[in-house]
């Protein structure tokens, strides 16, 4: 059996900026572990660290201080390039602001994770059908991102993420910009993907959808709160 | 990332942006042009000069007063020459005779003169000669006959200066009168040479057209000055590969009479190599014009890039959070500028082939298209925008996922 169900442990995570003379502290000793198949949402006013904390955790910053493990790897001293490794194979990434490239098509856009891995053009076309279908965007696969709702954006990100079938899943905001029918529809799609047992990471203002999540952290000033199932 | 999944991306990226892919390669073609077009005039010129003197006699020595070499900063006799031109005479004529391997020495000097004709003035050049040393003149006259070592007051005259001077033809029995300075002579036209072979260059009343002969005598009387020198001597060898060496003789024997007097032997080879040199410094002059134009190309690509690289720099961001290597992106936005080299290039070469085509058939200059050009213009133009493309892709590669995430 595999005994990795701690996918992400964090012990006493600093995080601080140096913004000319000054030094702001933003985490200040942050300690958490998750295991394999929670779905967390991260709440706190603007400034409590979130943000910061998210992006630690999505592997996109290091923190200054303290042990980071992802999937029982050290993350906090390696190198750029394995950073980017992990962020193309073992997370997937959702944006308040969908954050689709638009350029390209709605399929290549999901189709990207799978050509940064190198993945072939007939599988890589194949499973991006298959997950566009899944949020029922099929119908939108050569449009460009521009020409579609916020709704329909977001679950093409909500694809997206999906394409390089990873283990967890960071959302920043995921709701922040669609209506309310819209946000019930890509919770109801994340509750699916966490029934599925992915582990999923959110950030959120919003107090009623995290009714789906199994647990509640909070941040303030920096510190985990209160950190309820 | 692989790189057709790059170069679909460059592709999707240029069809987006039409219009400002355009004027970006624009430069570059018209460097690449103008590289490809000022590379053929010159080679052109180069081997329509070549083609012109490569027929010229290679066992002629010409032996002249002063420096004969073309100047130029690289010219080795340049500034050792303060002394005065050397004056030759029959003595001369007699040491260049004596020298082993010579086969004929003719001596030779020039005038400018006013040619008088039935009321009519028009200036030529005259050559005084010494009728027994021009064997090859004897061939070349096409009617009466060329001067004999008698003659005193006849003249032998170019085809031009029988058919294109004068209203009139000149023919063999006709007068005219020649005017040096404030002085005259009259002269019997005894013979007619024939029309010198075309050249691109000078055609129909070139210089060697428009010329006379008289004797060494009627110069002398013409020019009325105390002392009579000769001009040049025209130097035949036996064996034409053993031109330099003669060189060396005729100069060492000379210095007997003409120490501290400055003279040249030199070879048609000796000039054309010169002339070959100057003809090759204008043809990449005229390539560093274009390569100027390539190179204003160049920063307005870099240019271009840069506002590529601002404009997606949110999905440079999205690309780094997704996973993308800093290599990725470097390879990415350098192959864009690559890429938009490639092309504009080989379009800059189809046009400056044309162009050069057009001036060849059309403006009658000559204009050659080598191999050597089109690699050249094709090089030029991917190396310099590649490395206009160095500096937007490593901006790109390193930024900041989360800033450029933040970025509007």
């Amino acid at each position: 059996m595999n005994v990795i169900s701690k996918v992400i442990e964090l012990k006493d995570i600093h995080k601080s900026y140096r913004i000319g003379d000054s030094e702001f502290t933003v985490l200040k000793g942050i300690d958490l572990q998750i295991e394999e198949g929670e779905f967390i949402a991260l709440m706190g006013p603007s400034g409590s660290g979130k943000s910061t904390l998210l992006n630690i955790v999505g592997c996109l910053d290091r923190p200054t201080s303290g042990q980071f493990l992802l999937l029982g790897q050290e993350i906090s001293q390696t190198s750029d390039d394995e950073l980017a490794r992990v962020r193309r194979e073992e997370l997937g990434f959702i944006f308040q602001t969908f954050n689709l490239i638009g350029r390209i098509s709605v399929l290549k856009n999901v189709e990207v994770p799978m050509m940064l891995s190198g993945v072939t053009r007939e599988k890589r076309k194949e499973r991006a059908l298959k997950l566009l279908e899944s949020v029922g965007i099929a119908h939108r696969i050569n449009f460009s991102p521009q020409n579609i709702s916020g709704g329909e954006r977001q679950r093409v990100a909500i694809a997206r993420a999906l394409a390089n079938n990873p283990k967890i899943i960071i959302a920043d905001e995921p709701t922040g910009n669609l209506d309310l029918k819209n946000s019930n529809e890509v919770m109801k799609i994340l509750s699916n993907l966490y029934k599925e047992g992915r582990t999923i990471i959110m950030v959120t203002h919003n107090p009623e959808i995290t009714e789906n999540c199994s647990r509640v952290i909070r941040l303030r000033d920096g510190r985990i709160l209160e950190n309820a199932s | 990332m692989n790189l057709p999944d790059i170069l679909e991306f460059i592709a999707v990226g240029f069809k987006a942006d039409r219009f400002k892919t355009l004027m970006s390669s624009l430069g570059i073609i018209i460097g690449v042009m103008a590289i490809v077009v000022m590379l053929s005039v010159g080679e052109g010129l180069y081997s329509g000069v070549s083609s012109q003197f490569s027929s010229l006699d290679l066992d002629m020595i010409q032996v002249m007063p002063g420096s004969a070499h073309f100047g130029g900063p690289g010219s080795e006799n340049a500034n050792r020459n303060p002394a005065e031109p050397a004056k030759f005479t029959d003595k001369d004529t007699k040491v260049l005779e004596n020298v082993v391997g010579v086969k004929n020495v003719a001596p030779r000097s020039s005038a400018n003169v006013v040619v008088a004709f039935r009321n009519t003035n028009s200036s030529a050049s005259l050559t005084g000669v010494d009728p027994d040393k021009e064997e090859d003149l004897k061939d070349e006259v096409a009617q009466g006959r060329f001067l004999t070592g008698s003659d005193y007051k006849s003249i032998v005259i170019g085809d031009g200066v029988s058919n294109d001077l004068f209203r009139m033809r000149i023919t063999p029995g006709n007068k005219i009168r020649l005017y040096y300075e404030d002085r005259y002579m009259d002269f019997k036209v005894v013979g007619v040479m024939e029309e010198a072979e075309q050249t691109s260059f000078g055609g129909p009343g070139s210089d060697e057209d428009n010329l006379m002969y008289i004797t060494h005598k009627a110069m002398e009387e013409l020019k009325g000055e105390d002392n009579y020198y000769y001009g040049n001597f025209q130097v035949t060898v036996y064996d034409p590969e053993q031109v330099d060496s003669i060189i060396e003789k005729i100069k060492n024997d000379l210095k007997r009479y003409h120490k501290d007097e400055a003279y040249d032997a030199t070879t048609a080879r000796d000039m054309l190599s010169s002339l070959m040199s100057v003809l090759s410094m204008i043809k990449y002059a005229l390539a560093g014009i274009g390569a100027i134009s390539l190179l204003v190309g160049g920063i307005g690509i870099a240019n271009v890039m840069m506002l590529t690289v601002k404009e997606r720099i949110r999905e440079i961001g999205v690309m780094k959070a997704l996973g993308a290597t800093t290599r990725d992106i470097r390879m990415q936005y350098l192959l864009e500028a690559g890429v938009l080299g490639m092309v504009s290039s080989v379009i800059g070469i189809v046009l400056g082939v044309t162009v050069s085509y057009l001036i060849g058939s059309l403006a009658s200059l000559p204009s050659a298209i080598t191999y050597q050009s089109l690699v050249l213009g094709v090089l030029f133009g991917v190396v310099t925008t590649t490395i206009a493309g160095v500096y937007p892709a490593n901006r790109a590669a390193k930024l900041d996922p989360i800033e450029a995430l933040r970025a509007e």
